[in-house]
């Protein structure tokens, strides 16, 4: 760790704070332009309940007053505020264990985008102008223009057979949450868009590196071939693949918010959509908050990868 | 000029030079074109997407049965001769709703590919020419915007416009879909302003508006022109998330992203209710992709793969 | 006593979608065991590939088609076009080792120095892991990388050019070949540093009798180190003998032509650099008849139809041309004529050249 580097996580953290609070903060102004409040849609509130209820939640108060209140709670107790719609529901433990629901489903969807696609992206590369490289270039052609839902739909028709055999029963109790062998289908529907933007991404690097001149300064010294691609190769080629890790963790948040709706998994995603759709604000904006600093987080850990990848940089 | 005589060699010379310089612009769009018209899988996307216009057109005129009406048949009744892909789950003729969910898609496309580019464009050349705190206010709303998923923003920009018309759902998808075109133009910007014909233009008087519109604006088209084509499929992609969620075109609009949603609960009963517009959707996608990166590899022979 | 590498007429084309590209069509030279040789040409004459197709490292689509490369100065020598894969995977870096062009690019930028000159001991057997360990430093001491012991786990980033090519040296004689192939070793690099380059070359070259062939462009360089140069042109070779014959007596044009365009200090101050008019031919379509004749100031008839053979002009030196091949125009007495073109002495003012001359009008014959 050198001074450099110490500073430029200050700095990357000072930029994620700040998104964090720009993001909160529009989304705090906008939906309290909204006409009406959040209760007006309910059945049996009576107009002095409403009152009670708005005075429950501050929101008869100025909006800045309560933007106040709602960042010295975050930074002071963690606390993210008080669900509208399920009263009495904390967000800050609500978010938690949804969080760790999305997160498992969205390492899950990393790691098989992550593994398929780097592999799928060398054996075109090292099979350059093979079928194997056509096939694998066609698959990441299609595979990018496939929104995640087709996928899923897809996913969901081939494995259905498996379904009914294993649940005996009906395949609509057996998509959800809850057991492992639920986890492959929305996981690969997630990643399957990512896995080809690394395949394309890792291919192009691949034959970008494999043209430099110390891979056949490897060649020339004698080395094995899978010592040449691997160590001298694939190491470099990497490098580029890394950076891209960032973006796909917004990627995946987002193809997460429609395949939890889809798959009814109770993630972060899905409570984004239903609270949305039910104007559960104080929920949106924690989730939107949370989103913003874990995608800050992951570019951040991406830059703190690279130079450890590729000793030229430093900070 | 054609018609005045050329009394001494410098003249000619010059005339000589001027055809040459025409030539290679020319020849340069030509080698473009060339290259597009060889690339077969781009040739198919534009075959599709040629296909997909005249669709879009003819069903603002005139569908097999109206798009909205139910009952015409069986519910999830299969593919036949008067219905070739089948009704949906209320017996709506899908071939129909497939021809007005086509011109929704395009619709989205290409008005949020056109209107992101504008503020793409603008904001870019403004970051890349003044440099700068404009540059730096512009590059750090760039930064933290893409910290957001964009979908959610999206999604809560219509729910707190309150409309789901069509030209709301183009704002709402623009306001996210602008990034990746203003780093593009700050870049190009940035890199061209240097350039020598600029800094001649710049040293003979013109003014900056003329210098971005002039001298910088058209030397970036190629890369702007590929950018503009992604950003298609890209807003097409987003309408269909936003209709399957339930916030795109309200129903009855034959929306693919909303026919989806409504036919996925009886996938297994009825796939093709589902399948047939995801399939439209994908198809769309790929076709507009793949043109994309025709045009691309067909501007830019340096990025080929 | 067998040569340590004979080459016998190879030939390595590029088939490419709009032709075949003879990039080394049937050039035959050997190297002696602890010789220094230069091989000398415009860029796109061949050299490089030739030096390639002994390594079997032809870019694709190149191919060698034709021809022999035989190593081995005892016993049987091995073709080494015939090798198997496991067999010229040994033979690279171990018999022979080959150092490039641009020192900046050659050596992996994330890996470490020490690594990069132990790995490529470990990948042959000539040494055991621990002696291959020990060898780094005293091995990047003999190319005189200063500090040696202290910047093996440097970063090639962290060296300078000049010091780069020290380490691929290092790193080319950590297997004590017999062979090294150098190609334009010194292109890259700045002109003192150049210098320290080459004496090292030749230092090393005395030292551990490890012969050399040193490709470049720069005639220099050659007159410095090697003792045999071979010329080429358009993937032949058109010129071949000892360095000072052919420094001092060059027989064909283009020897001639690159020998003039050399500035020298010791020339008549008032005397004109020469340069070589035209440009190298397009290898997809090469002229008929001697590849050089478009461009050559002395070409006949004969030379827009038939190539010529490497034939020799002098004890130990050959070139391809007609024009100076007394032995071959016997048979041609009617161009007997042509053949009197007098050999223009270097040190000479050219006087009987026509500078403006346009080596595209045929039959333009320049006496």
């Amino acid at each position: 760790m050198t001074r450099g580097t110490l500073l430029y996580i200050g700095q990357r953290t000072l930029l994620i704070v700040l998104t964090a609070f720009i993001v909160s903060s529009i989304v705090f102004i906008g939906v309290h332009q909204l006409p009406g409040n959040a209760f007006v849609g309910e059945r049996r509130t009576s107009a002095a309940s409403q009152q009670a209820l708005l005075q429950h939640y501050g929101l008869d108060k100025p909006w800045p007053q309560q933007y106040g209140t709602w960042v010295t709670g975050v930074l002071t107790r963690g606390d993210l505020g008080e669900s509208l719609k399920q009263r009495g529901q904390k967000i800050t433990p609500l978010l938690l264990r949804e969080a760790r629901v999305s997160v498992s489903l969205g390492l899950f969807a990393m790691a098989f985008c992550i593994i398929f696609g780097m592999g799928l992206g060398i054996l075109a590369a090292v099979k350059q102008n093979t079928w194997i490289d056509y096939v694998a270039s066609f698959l990441a052609t299609v595979g990018y223009s496939m929104p995640n839902f087709v996928t899923a739909f897809l996913l969901i028709l081939l494995t259905v057979t498996g379904f009914y055999a294993w649940s005996g029963g009906n395949f609509y109790e057996d998509i959800g949450w809850g057991k492992l062998e639920q986890i492959p289908v929305p996981a690969i529907a997630l990643g399957l868009l990512p896995m080809t933007l690394i395949t394309r991404l890792t291919r192009a690097s691949m034959l970008e590196v494999i043209r430099q001149d110390y891979v056949r300064t490897a060649w020339a010294k004698g080395l094995r071939s899978r010592v040449v691609i691997v160590r001298h190769a694939l190491r470099n080629a990497l490098i580029p693949v890394i950076t891209v890790l960032g973006p796909i963790t917004t990627g995946v948040i987002t193809g997460s918010v429609v395949i939890e709706y889809l798959f009814g998994i109770p993630g972060l995603g899905k409570e984004f959509v239903s609270s949305i759709f039910q104007r559960d604000y104080n929920v949106v904006i924690a989730v939107f908050t949370f989103y913003a600093v874990l995608v800050g987080l992951a570019n951040l850990a991406v830059d703190l990868v690279y130079p450890i990848l590729d000793p030229r940089i430093r900070y | 000029m054609a018609t005045a005589p050329s009394d001494y060699v410098f003249q000619d010379e010059f005339t000589a030079d001027s055809t040459y310089e025409v030539g290679e612009a020319v020849s340069l769009w030509k080698d473009a074109w060339r290259r597009l018209t060889s690339n077969y899988f781009a040739l198919f996307g534009l075959a599709v997407i040629v296909l997909l216009l005249l669709v879009a057109i003819v069903s603002q005129f005139w569908t097999p049965y109206p798009t909205w009406k139910q009952g015409i048949g069986p519910t999830y009744g299969g593919p036949s001769a008067a219905h070739p892909f089948g009704l949906d789950q209320v017996g709506r003729d899908i071939l129909s709703r497939l021809m007005g969910g086509a011109a929704i898609a395009l619709a989205v496309g290409l008005g949020t590919a056109l209107l992101s580019s504008v503020i793409g464009i603008a904001l870019g050349l403004l970051a890349g020419f003044y440099r700068g705190w404009v540059d730096t206010m512009i590059s750090l709303l760039i930064n933290v915007w893409y910290g957001i998923p964009d979908l959610l923003v999206v999604m809560l920009f219509v729910v707190i416009i309150n409309s789901r018309e069509l030209k709301w759902i183009i704002v709402a998808i623009s306001i996210t879909a602008w990034l990746n075109m203003a780093r593009l133009v700050r870049g190009q910007t940035l890199a061209l302003r240097e350039r020598e014909f600029v800094e001649a233009a710049r040293s003979i008087g013109t003014r900056d508006v003329g210098l971005l519109t002039r001298h910088i604006l058209p030397n970036a088209l190629g890369p702007i022109i590929v950018q503009a084509t992604y950003l298609i499929p890209a807003a097409i992609l987003f309408e269909a998330f936003l209709s399957f969620l339930g916030l795109g075109a309200p129903p009855p609009e034959p929306s693919w992203g909303a026919m989806c949603a409504e036919g996925y609960k009886s996938l297994q009963l009825a796939a093709h209710v589902t399948l047939v517009p995801a399939f439209a959707l994908a198809i769309t996608l790929i076709a507009l992709n793949a043109f994309g990166d025709g045009l691309r590899d067909a501007l830019d022979p340096r990025m080929r793969r | 006593m067998a040569p340590l590498l004979q080459v016998e007429d190879l030939k390595t084309h590029f088939h490419l979608r709009d032709g075949v590209v003879k990039a080394v069509d049937g050039i035959t030279f050997h190297v002696d065991k602890g010789e220094t040789v230069g091989i000398v040409g415009e860029s796109g004459s061949g050299k490089s590939i030739t030096s390639l197709s002994i390594m079997r490292l032809v870019p694709e689509p190149g191919r060698i088609v034709h021809g022999r490369i035989l190593f081995g100065a005892n016993g049987q020598p091995k073709d080494v076009v015939k090798m198997t894969d496991e067999e010229i995977r040994d033979f690279r870096g171990s018999d022979v080792s080959m150092i490039f062009q641009d020192p900046m690019t050659s050596l992996n930028p994330v890996l470490r120095i020490g690594f990069q000159v132990r790995e490529a001991m470990s990948a042959h057997d000539r040494f055991s892991d621990e002696q291959s360990k020990s060898r780094v430093v005293p091995l990047l001491k003999k190319v005189r990388i200063p500090g040696a012991a202290d910047r093996t786990k440097a970063f090639p980033h962290q060296f300078s050019g000049g010091m780069r090519q020290r380490v691929m040296i290092a790193m080319g004689l950590s297997n004590e070949p017999s062979l090294l192939i150098a190609d334009e070793p010194t292109t890259a690099l700045d002109v003192t540093v150049q210098a320290q380059i080459i004496e090292l070359l030749r230092d090393l070259n005395r030292e551990m009798g490890t012969a050399i062939i040193l490709i470049t462009h720069n005639l220099a360089v050659v007159a410095s180190i090697c003792t045999r140069v071979i010329v080429m042109y358009a993937g032949r070779i058109v010129e071949e003998g000892y360095t000072r014959d052919i420094f001092k007596n060059p027989q064909h044009p283009y020897t001639w032509s690159l020998l003039r365009s050399m500035p020298r200090l010791d020339a008549a101050r008032h005397s004109k650099l020469l340069t070589i008019s035209g440009l190298p031919p397009d290898m997809s379509n090469p002229p008929p008849g001697c590849k050089f004749h478009p461009r050559c100031r002395f070409r006949v008839d004969r030379c827009l139809e038939e190539e010529p053979p490497l034939g020799e002009v002098g004890p130990n030196q050959f070139a391809r041309c007609w024009v100076l091949m007394r032995n071959a125009l016997v048979t041609q007495p009617e161009k007997a004529a042509a053949a009197e073109v007098p050999i223009p002495p270097l040190t000479a003012e050219p006087a009987q050249i026509d500078q403006r001359s346009e080596p595209d009008r045929p039959g333009a014959v320049k006496a």
